[in-house]
C-alpha cells in the first residue's frame, strides 16, 4: 500500500514539476539517460558518457541506474506523467508493449540519414527490435544461453568437461554422477541447476531441442502442453524428482536462488550477465555449447536495447549518443564491461572480448548465435510469462501434478494472450 | 470525552496556520490520490497511453475475475488467522511483562524490535528459519523425530506468513496494552488480594474488562493492517515471475497497476478494499457501543 501511496505521490509531484520545466533551443543540450543495472555498470557508462561528451562538446548526458523492479516502475510514471527520460533501455521482450502504445520515437528517419549504421550488427540482435514501420529502438548488448560448469566439480569426479557433441541425455547421466548426497541422506550437491520459472535460461532451450515450440508464429496460442514439449517438460521434471540430480525450488530457495552461485551445484543454463558475480564468487568455472535434443541443438538469443523517448526534446541528439554507444569506441567500453556481448561484430571478435580479464570460453557465447532462437517477442509479455512462470511453481515445488498443471497453464497463457490481442 | 482546551481569538488563526503544511499535504497527497484512485477505477488506463472511459467495466471484474477472488479469499483467510493472534498474543506478551523486574527494558525492547526492523531484513532471516533443508524450524522438528515441512510452499505458506505478520506485530500490539494496563489503579487489584482471588481471576475479571477500550483500538487496528498486509507476503511468497503462491489484494493491486498495465482494474480493486475496510470499521463501532467498557 505504502508503495502504491509513493507512486501516486511521485506521479502527483512530477506533474507539478513538469509545469516548470523550460524548453531549451540552441546551445548546449542536456540529455537524461535511464537504465537498469548495478553500481558497477553505472561506473562503465559514465566513462562512455565521458567519452561521448569529449567528441560531442555541446551535449551532457546524466545516467541514471536503477535496479531491476524499481526501473519499470519508475519509468512507467515518469512516462504517465509526460517527463520521460530522452533515452532510457528496454528489454526486447517487452519491446512491444512500449512500441505500441505509442510512447517511443519512431528511429527510422534518423537510420535512413545514416545508411550503412546497422551493418556492422549481429542481425539476430536487430530482429527483435524491428517493425512493420521500421525500428523504434536498437540492441546494445545481447545475451545468448550457454553450459556453466564448475570444473572443480567435474575435477573431483574425475569427469571429462561439458563437449559441444553432448545431448540432454549425456547432460542428465552427468548430472546424476555429480549429485552428491551427505551422510545424513541430504543432496549437498547437485549435479545440474536451471531458472524454473523464465523461458530464456530454462525451459525453452530444452523444448526447442526436443522439436517443440514455445507459442505459435502469430502469438495467439501457447504450444508449451504439445507433445514435443511436454518431452522436454519431463526431461526436466524427472531429473529434478527422480533422479533429483536438480534441486527443486524449495531447495534452491535456501541457496537465493542460483545454486551455482552458492557452489552448490555443477552446472547451469545461464548468460553473460552471471560472469562477473561467478567471477567474484571465486569460482572455477567455465562455459560450454548447450546440448543437442532429438531435434538439434538450440539456445535462446535476448538483447538489451534502448529507445528515444517521443516526448524528447532533442531527439537529434540523444540519436547521436545511440550511435555513438553502438561506435567502435562505445562497444569497446561495453565489452571491458563484461556484463554482456557487443552487438558489433568486429568488437565481439576482437581480443577486447575474447580476452578479458576473466579467462572463460568467451567465442562459445558467439558460436550460439548460430544455433539461437529469438526469445519471443510479442504484447503482454510480463503477464503471460507470469501466468506460465508463476503457474508451474507448484510442480517446481514438487506440490502438483506436471501434466495437470501443464493444461491448465496453457489455457491462463492463451487467455492473457487473447486479452493482448 | 471532550480533550483539551478551546483554542480562542487570535489563537485560533495561528492555530490555522500552524495546521496549513499538514492539510496541504493531506490535500494533495492523500485526498489527491483517493479521488484519482476514484476516478480511475472507471477507466483503462495502462499508465502509457491517455486513459479510456471503461464504465463499471472493471467493477464488473471484481466479480469474474478468478484471480483477483482468490486473492480476496486470501485476504479474509489471512485476516481472520491474523487479528486474533495479534490481539490475543500482545496481550499476553504486555501482562507478563508489566511488572517490576530487573531488566524488564530489555525485553519490552526485545519484543518491539521486530516493528523498527525493516521488513526485507527480517523476511530474509525467516527465509532462513523456514528452508526446507538447512531451516532451523525443520532442524527443531527433526529432533523430535516429526517429518520437515515445506514451510513455504502453498500448502503452509498462509500459515507461515502469518505467523511471521503476527511475529512482527506484537511490539506494537504491546505498547498499546501496557499503556492501557498501567492506567488500571492498583487499588483494585489490593481489594481482590484481599477478598482472597488469585491472578487468574484478577485478569478475567479486573483486567480485562478495564482494558476493553485498548482492545477494541487494537482490534480495529490489527484489522486495518490485516488488509493491507503485504511487505512479509511479497518478500516470503514471491516466485520467480513476480506472483505470489498467496497473492493478498494488496499484492493484486500493485501487479495489475504496475506489471500488467491495469492501472484501472488496480484502482477499482483498492476502492473495494477501502469499502470493505470501511465497512468492518463501522461494524466495529456498533460493536464497541456494547462491549467497550469505559471507565
Amino acid at each position: 500500500m505504502k508503495k502504491i501511496a509513493f507512486s501516486l505521490l511521485m506521479v502527483a509531484v512530477l506533474l507539478l514539476t513538469a509545469c516548470g520545466a523550460k524548453t531549451a533551443s540552441g546551445g548546449p543540450v542536456q540529455l537524461s539517460f535511464m537504465m537498469w543495472g548495478d553500481p558497477a555498470e553505472l561506473t562503465v557508462w559514465n566513462q562512455i558518457v565521458k567519452d561521448f561528451e569529449a567528441a560531442n562538446p555541446n551535449i551532457t548526458v546524466s545516467v541514471e541506474v536503477s535496479d531491476w523492479d524499481s526501473y519499470w516502475t519508475k519509468l512507467k510514471t515518469l512516462l504517465a506523467a509526460k517527463t520521460p527520460p530522452d533515452m532510457f533501455a528496454i528489454d526486447a521482450p517487452l519491446y512491444l508493449d512500449y512500441q505500441s502504445k505509442g510512447v517511443l520515437l519512431n528511429l527510422q528517419p534518423y537510420l535512413d540519414k545514416n545508411p550503412g549504421m546497422l551493418d556492422g550488427l549481429y542481425p539476430q540482435t536487430l530482429q527483435a527490435y524491428q517493425t512493420p514501420q521500421g525500428y523504434f529502438g536498437l540492441p546494445r548488448d545481447f545475451q545468448t544461453i550457454v553450459l556453466f560448469y564448475n570444473k572443480t566439480m567435474f575435477d573431483k569426479a574425475g569427469m571429462a568437461y561439458p563437449t559441444a557433441d553432448w545431448t540432454w541425455d549425456d547432460l542428465r547421466a552427468a548430472a546424476k554422477k555429480l549429485t552428491l548426497t551427505g551422510s545424513d541422506g541430504k543432496t549437498t550437491q547437485y549435479g545440474f541447476s536451471f531458472d524454473m520459472w523464465d523461458m530464456e535460461p530454462g525451459y525453452s532451450e530444452a523444448i526447442w531441442s526436443y522439436g517443440g515450440s514455445i507459442l505459435n508464429a502469430d502469438h495467439t496460442k501457447t504450444l508449451l502442453g504439445e507433445p514435443a514439449a511436454r518431452q522436454a517438460w519431463q526431461l526436466l521434471y524427472d531429473m529434478t524428482f527422480v533422479d533429483k540430480s536438480v534441486p527443486d525450488s524449495t531447495a534452491s530457495g535456501q541457496y537465493g536462488g542460483d545454486t551455482f552461485l552458492a557452489g552448490v551445484s555443477a552446472m547451469t543454463p545461464l548468460g553473460h550477465w552471471v560472469v562477473p558475480g561467478y567471477a567474484d564468487a571465486k569460482l572455477n568455472f567455465d562455459a560450454a555449447p548447450m546440448p543437442k535434443g532429438p531435434a538439434g541443438r538450440f539456445t535462446s538469443v535476448n538483447s538489451a536495447g534502448f529507445v528515444i523517448a517521443k516526448g524528447s526534446k532533442h531527439p537529434a541528439q540523444a540519436f547521436t549518443f545511440l550511435q555513438f554507444v553502438l561506435s567502435t569506441a562505445g562497444q569497446t567500453r561495453l565489452a571491458e564491461l563484461g556484463f554482456a556481448c557487443p552487438v558489433l561484430k568486429s568488437i565481439a571478435e576482437s581480443p577486447t572480448f575474447l580476452n578479458q580479464k576473466i579467462a572463460i570460453n568467451q567465442q562459445v557465447f558467439l558460436d550460439s548465435l548460430q544455433y539461437a532462437n529469438i526469445k519471443p517477442v510479442f504484447k503482454g509479455y510480463d503477464e503471460w510469462a507470469s501466468a506460465v512462470g508463476d503457474g508451474m511453481a507448484p510442480v517446481w515445488s514438487g506440490e502438483a501434478d506436471l501434466n495437470k498443471t501443464l493444461d491448465e497453464v496453457v489455457v491462463a497463457a492463451d487467455a492473457v494472450l487473447a486479452k493482448n490481442k | 470525552m471532550e480533550f483539551g482546551i478551546k483554542p480562542l481569538g487570535r489563537e485560533r488563526f495561528w492555530l490555522w496556520i500552524l495546521l496549513v503544511p499538514t492539510l496541504f499535504g493531506l490535500v494533495f497527497s492523500a485526498f489527491g490520490s483517493l479521488l484519482a484512485t476514484i476516478a480511475l477505477s472507471f477507466a483503462h488506463w495502462d499508465l502509457l497511453g491517455s486513459p479510456a472511459w471503461a464504465g463499471v467495466e472493471n467493477y464488473i471484474a471484481l466479480f469474474t475475475d478468478a484471480k483477483f477472488l482468490k486473492s480476496l479469499a486470501n485476504t479474509a483467510v489471512f485476516s481472520v488467522m491474523y487479528v486474533p493472534g495479534v490481539v490475543i498474543i500482545s496481550l499476553l506478551v504486555a501482562v507478563l511483562l508489566n511488572r517490576k523486574l530487573r531488566g524488564i527494558g530489555v525485553f519490552r525492547t526485545a519484543f518491539y524490535l521486530p516493528a523498527v526492523t525493516s521488513a526485507v531484513a527480517t523476511a530474509l532471516v525467516w527465509n532462513m528459519i523456514y528452508g526446507k533443508d538447512t531451516g532451523i524450524l525443520n532442524y527443531v522438528l527433526e529432533l523430535f523425530h516429526l517429518a520437515p515441512v515445506c514451510w513455504l510452499c502453498t500448502s503452509h505458506a498462509m500459515l507461515s506468513v502469518v505467523i511471521v505478520n503476527i511475529w512482527g506485530a506484537i511490539g506494537e500490539g504491546m505498547i498499546i496494552f501496557l499503556a492501557g494496563l498501567t492506567a488500571i489503579p492498583n487499588e483494585y487489584y489490593e481489594a481482590a488480594t484481599v477478598d482472597g482471588a488469585g491472578g487468574l481471576r484478577k485478569f478475567f475479571q479486573i483486567t480485562l474488562p478495564l482494558i476493553t477500550p485498548s482492545i477494541f483500538f487494537q482490534v480495529l487496528l490489527s484489522t486495518i493492517n490485516a488488509f493491507q498486509a503485504y511487505d512479509y507476503i511479497y518478500m516470503l511468497t514471491r516466485q520467480g515471475q513476480g506472483d505470489s503462491n498467496i497473492p493478498v489484494v494488496v499484492f493484486s493491486i500493485y501487479r495489475n497497476a504496475w506489471n500488467f498495465g491495469n492501472y484501472g482494474g488496480a484502482s477499482a480493486q483498492a476502492i473495494e478494499l477501502t469499502v470493505i475496510v470501511a465497512v468492518l470499521m463501522l461494524l466495529y463501532f456498533w460493536l464497541e457501543k456494547r462491549f467497550v467498557f469505559y471507565e
